[in-house]
């Protein structure tokens, strides 16, 4: 589903190119989730950024659903991102002037692919089914972020890219929020990459890698550890 | 297209959040569109007007006069066609209707007039021998039936009925026709004004003759002023006012578009994440903005078609007593004006977005929702600024230079230019000079520290508030400007009616009774001195300045006064051969005085000697002075009434009275003589209760006109004043809530909320202040080039320069007022909103 060979990436400084990837390899197949862990700043969001086609590579290939970033244009990026994609960032990033129901289905209805039984389901299972009127601002930051989590998944996308999603809620909250999109992520079927520093969030996943470097490793025994 | 459609109704979802600036962006719109379809409308029923006096008789043809100056008969018209020349008799005249109107009556001989002009276009294409037979036509356009007391469609075929009890023939519709102008055969003509055998002009084709043939003048069409060529310049000055207008409009619709699109950073970032593309973003904020285009044009040109119905009375009397060009009060809109004013409000609605569409199309996604990024871009656009201010303040240069190479009057275009280059170097650079000027002052208060917050964050909110502000400093200075020379030309018209109007009443006799009235006014005792005046038309036909003469064919007004001990101390003179004193004597020796509008029109200055058609032949004057005649659209030239009278058998026009200082003290003369005068006059000539006019009710008359001629400037400039102020206040509490949260740290940090809200207006009046102050110095530069060049070039004269410090306290108290009113409004609020609440916005932004 997503595979990065040899990525390189480096942003301009005044001190002179600072790489923050290289030569990243990783391989997440369909249906499979993955924990991208790291400190802040080391490059996990530039990584993720790449996998979403935000952003290109210096060197080497990134592909999603076989398809090669690279070799797509700005438009065809776009089109990949709206039709295979689903995308949960850690500030939200819902849409203030649309109600909480316009929120859900607005990439549903980007894509072409809105079904109104599985928004239904989802305002549900999300818990925001009596809040489908109000507006985001008047919505807690669980709930503005589990409806984050239910307008990725409302197109039913191959591969879900989350960036600190629980980063920006207490402790119970997060892990409140982290079932909930775990639950959906299998009921999906779809892959997820989700970047994290906390090896708590991480656990529950299938795979955890650490970005260190520039270069992906394996947690070591007791960074894999839940707290 | 579900792609599409979802990111066009996400991206408007904005404004069902911020009604406010959808209002402010449709405002603009509708304003900037209001003001500039309105004076298209204006010039447009104008030119249409034009269009159809030229189409009739008044231009495109030759006509004759007589050598010696005699009128024209019927007699001239007979011998010249029976010497096989293809002359056409024309006779003109007024007559007034029952309602009192006064409409001109045009005897035509549609047999002999010149095929390819006139009749066979303005005229309907109903048979001619129903024209000339009875029971006769009369012609008359759509709008003037109204005149006559009549709905349009009742006129066809009516006969109403003239003052004098006479009846017209039966009315036919000729749209193509002037307004109030009723066109029938010269029988009727000459039946209708009582005229006999008279013709007022002989015509032909132009270029029919190659000579004149003997006994005759030829005047060729080429030398005759059109009325669309006469009041091209005022329509200038009215298309720029209403440019001004647009534009300040147009900074209202960028300053919205630009917070409508800041606060949308966000949202753009989480389509792009979402999978719409950057170019279909751009394309649906472009369609966003055609949408809202057509809407804020649409009721733009609405309005604008009401306002020009309202104000085209008053530029109708403008155009009349300027001009002297009729035009109709009815608006005639061609198609093409509809498809025009939507054509310029879309047009100056992408200028104002593609800044803003260039923008958003260059911001990367990654960098999209970061505010600074949005304002890294503004210390650039300062840079730009300041550079294509100082670009546009050369050129105010290089035109002040150029015109002043040039002879007084010319120049129209280019005095525009001058001005419209000042005004957008000082707009353009009000915004780098208050940047630079507010990060001077918080180093100077570095040790003050909440002065230094509330200079920097006015720094801060600058990119926001600059197009407003640059709006209101351009609106003001307009409106100091254009109230200045407008005050300025009323000081000095009401100044010159003083000068001009001394006696202390003022009789008009019928010209039979004329001298008899004189010779009995002299010998009453309440009567210190007489100022008869006389006035007929003449021709200048040539000019010798030096031993070069210049012959000419203009037509010209001649006007006599009676120098004496009242008028030669204070009729203004501006420019004499040899001192005011020799120049009285001079006229009162046979010499002439010419007005400023001829003088500068043919470049003429005291010495010349100008050549005059009388009827006696030709008769020779020396011009001994220049004199003001401001609001007089001809050329005229001045002599002793008696020199008028002999010379060119002039007709007698009024009598002025100085009355003798015999009446009780404390009461004015002539109110006091008046009415045992007017008593005696009636009993002893019959000359009716009201033959007498008070000095004051000429002026009062006068000034009258004068406010009318006026009152389009003044409302088109109170309406882009208006606008301009609504920008800034509107700018400005589109902000307040970001304002507002801004304040909380502030707050938290412990300064009390009275202090905050004060910083508030201290912050905004402040930059309002800066803003109308600088407002001043181009105001009055804008006066300046005002009088000194657009009006010499737009009307022959010129004006002495007033400023008026009621003027500028005025600009100063508005802008002031309006950023005071805008700040006390949020104060208010924040003055009552719980300190915690405060917190909690700024939280959650």
């Amino acid at each position: 589903m997503l595979e990065f060979r040899q990525v390189h990436k480096a942003y301009a400084t005044p001190q002179g190119p600072l790489e923050v990837l290289a030569g990243v390899d990783l391989t997440l197949d369909a249906g499979e989730s993955l924990a991208l862990m790291g400190e802040s700043g080391s490059g996990k969001s530039t990584l993720l950024h790449l996998a979403a086609g935000l952003d290109l590579p210096d060197r080497g290939e990134v592909r999603v659903a076989g398809r090669a970033i690279s070799s797509l244009g700005e438009a065809g990026r776009a089109r990949l991102r709206r039709e295979t994609l689903g995308l949960v960032f850690q500030q939200f990033h819902l849409v203030p002037s649309l109600s909480v129901l316009d929120n859900l289905r607005l990439q549903a209805r980007l894509a072409g692919r809105e079904d109104s039984s599985w928004t239904a389901e989802l305002l549900e299972r999300l818990g925001l089914a009596g809040l489908a009127r109000r507006y985001p601002e008047q919505l807690s930051g669980g709930q503005q972020q589990r409806l984050a989590i239910g307008r990725a998944l409302a197109p039913r996308p191959a591969l879900l890219l989350a960036d600190e999603p629980t980063g920006n809620l207490d402790e119970g909250t997060a892990d409140e929020v982290l079932d909930l999109l775990l639950a959906l992520v299998r009921d999906t079927g779809c892959a997820l990459l989700m970047v994290t520093h906390s090896p708590r969030v991480a656990a529950p996943l299938d795979r955890r890698l650490h970005l260190t470097h520039g270069r992906l490793t394996r947690p070591e025994a007791g960074q894999d550890a839940c707290p | 297209m579900p792609l599409i459609l979802t990111a066009l109704l996400t991206l408007l979802s904005h404004y069902r959040r911020h009604p406010g600036q959808l209002a402010m962006l449709l405002l603009g719109l509708w304003v900037a569109g209001a003001l500039w379809s309105g004076v298209q409308a204006i010039n447009a029923s104008a030119r249409d007007s034009y269009d159809r006096a030229e189409a009739l008789f008044t231009t495109g043809l030759d006509r004759l006069e007589r050598r010696d100056g005699e009128p024209l008969d019927r007699a001239d018209f007979v011998s010249l066609r029976r010497a096989g020349l293809p002359v056409s008799p024309l006779l003109e005249g007024q007559v007034v209707t029952q309602e009192g109107e006064r409409l001109t009556v045009i005897g035509i001989d549609p047999l002999t007039l010149p095929g390819d002009s006139a009749f066979a276009s303005a005229g309907s294409r109903g048979e001619l021998t129903a024209f000339f037979t009875p029971p006769w036509q009369t012609r008359l356009a759509p709008d003037t039936a109204p005149r006559l007391g009549l709905a349009r469609r009742a006129a066809p075929g009516a006969e109403p009925t003239l003052a004098d009890g006479r009846r017209l023939p039966p009315l036919v519709l000729a749209p193509a026709l002037p307004p109030d102008t009723l066109v029938v055969d010269i029988a009727v003509a000459a039946r209708l004004l009582e005229r006999g055998n008279a013709v007022s002009r002989l015509v032909t084709a132009a270029g029919a003759l190659e000579t004149a043939p003997e006994g005759y003048r030829l005047g060729r069409a080429d030398t005759l002023v059109d009325p669309g060529e006469l009041t091209a310049s005022f329509h200038l000055n009215l298309t720029a006012m209403a440019l001004l207008a647009l534009i300040v409009g147009l900074f209202i619709v960028q300053s919205a578009l630009g917070l409508a699109l800041e606060q949308r950073l966000g949202l753009l970032r989480t389509l792009r994440a979402l999978g719409v593309p950057g170019r279909t973003l751009v394309a649906l904020l472009a369609l966003e903005l055609a949408l809202l285009g057509v809407i804020g044009a649409l009721a733009g040109i609405a309005s604008g078609v009401w306002l020009a119905r309202a104000l085209l009375p008053d530029v109708a009397a403008t155009l009349q007593s300027l001009y002297g060009a009729a035009v109709g009060t009815e608006l005639r809109l061609p198609w093409h004006y509809w498809l025009g004013g939507l054509g310029v409000t879309l047009s100056g609605l992408f200028v104002a977005g593609s800044g803003i569409l260039w923008r958003a199309a260059r911001l990367g996604v990654l960098g999209l929702g970061q505010a600074q990024a949005w304002r890294a871009g503004f210390q650039r656009q300062l840079r730009g600024q300041a550079i294509a201010g100082t670009l546009a303040a050369l050129l105010a240069l290089a035109m002040w230079a150029w015109l002043a190479t040039q002879p007084a009057g010319e120049g129209l275009l280019a005095g525009f230019v001058l001005v419209g280059a000042m005004m957008l170097a000082c707009a353009l650079w009000l915004s780098p000079l208050l940047a630079a000027g507010l990060s001077g002052l918080g180093r100077l208060a570095r040790h003050r520290p909440l002065t230094q917050w509330a200079l920097a964050d006015l720094q801060l909110q600058l990119p926001r508030l600059s197009l407003a502000m640059m709006a209101l400093l351009i609106a003001l200075s307009a409106n100091l400007g254009v109230g200045s020379m407008v005050g300025g030309f009323r000081l000095t018209f009401l100044d010159w009616l003083d000068q001009r109007l001394t006696a202390d009443l003022y009789l008009r006799p019928p010209a039979g009774q004329f001298d008899a009235v004189q010779a009995w006014l002299v010998a009453r005792d309440e009567v210190a001195e007489l100022l008869p005046t006389a006035d007929a038309e003449s021709t200048l036909l040539e000019v010798q300045a030096g031993d070069d003469p210049r012959g000419l064919a203009v037509p010209m007004t001649l006007f006599g006064i009676t120098p004496g001990a009242r008028l030669t101390p204070t009729w203004p003179l501006l420019e004499t051969r040899a001192g005011r004193e020799a120049a009285w004597r001079a006229l009162e020796e046979g010499e002439a005085f010419i007005n400023e509008q001829l003088a500068l029109g043919q470049g003429i200055g005291p010495g010349d000697r100008l050549v005059l058609r009388s009827p006696g032949g030709q008769q020779r004057v020396t011009v001994a002075a220049i004199y003001p005649d401001y609001g007089n659209p001809r050329g005229e030239v001045l002599l002793a009434t008696a020199a008028l009278r002999e010379r060119f058998a002039a007709a007698p026009g009024s009598l002025g009275i100085v009355l003798a200082d015999t009446g009780p003290p404390g009461e004015r003369q002539a109110e006091a003589l008046s009415p045992a005068l007017t008593r005696a006059l009636d009993a002893r000539f019959g000359l009716g209760r009201d033959a007498l006019r008070d000095q004051r009710d000429v002026k009062a008359l006068s000034t009258e006109i004068f406010e009318r001629t006026f009152a389009i400037t003044r409302a088109l400039n109170a309406l882009t004043l208006a606008v301009a102020a609504l920008a800034l206040l509107a700018s400005l509490l589109a902000q307040a809530r970001e304002r507002r949260r801004r304040l909380a740290p502030l707050w938290a940090l412990g300064v009390t909320r009275g202090r905050l809200a004060a910083i508030q207006l201290a912050q905004l009046g402040g930059a309002a202040l800066v803003t109308g102050l600088a407002a001043v110095p181009l105001g009055i530069a804008i006066t300046v080039c005002l009088v000194a060049v657009i009006n010499v070039a737009a009307f022959g004269w010129r004006l002495p320069l007033h400023v008026f410090p009621g003027e500028i306290g005025l600009t100063l108290a508005t802008a002031l007022g309006v950023a005071l009113l805008a700040a006390a409004l949020p104060a208010l609020t924040l003055w009552r909103t719980p300190p915690r609440t405060l917190l909690a916005e700024e939280e959650a932004s």
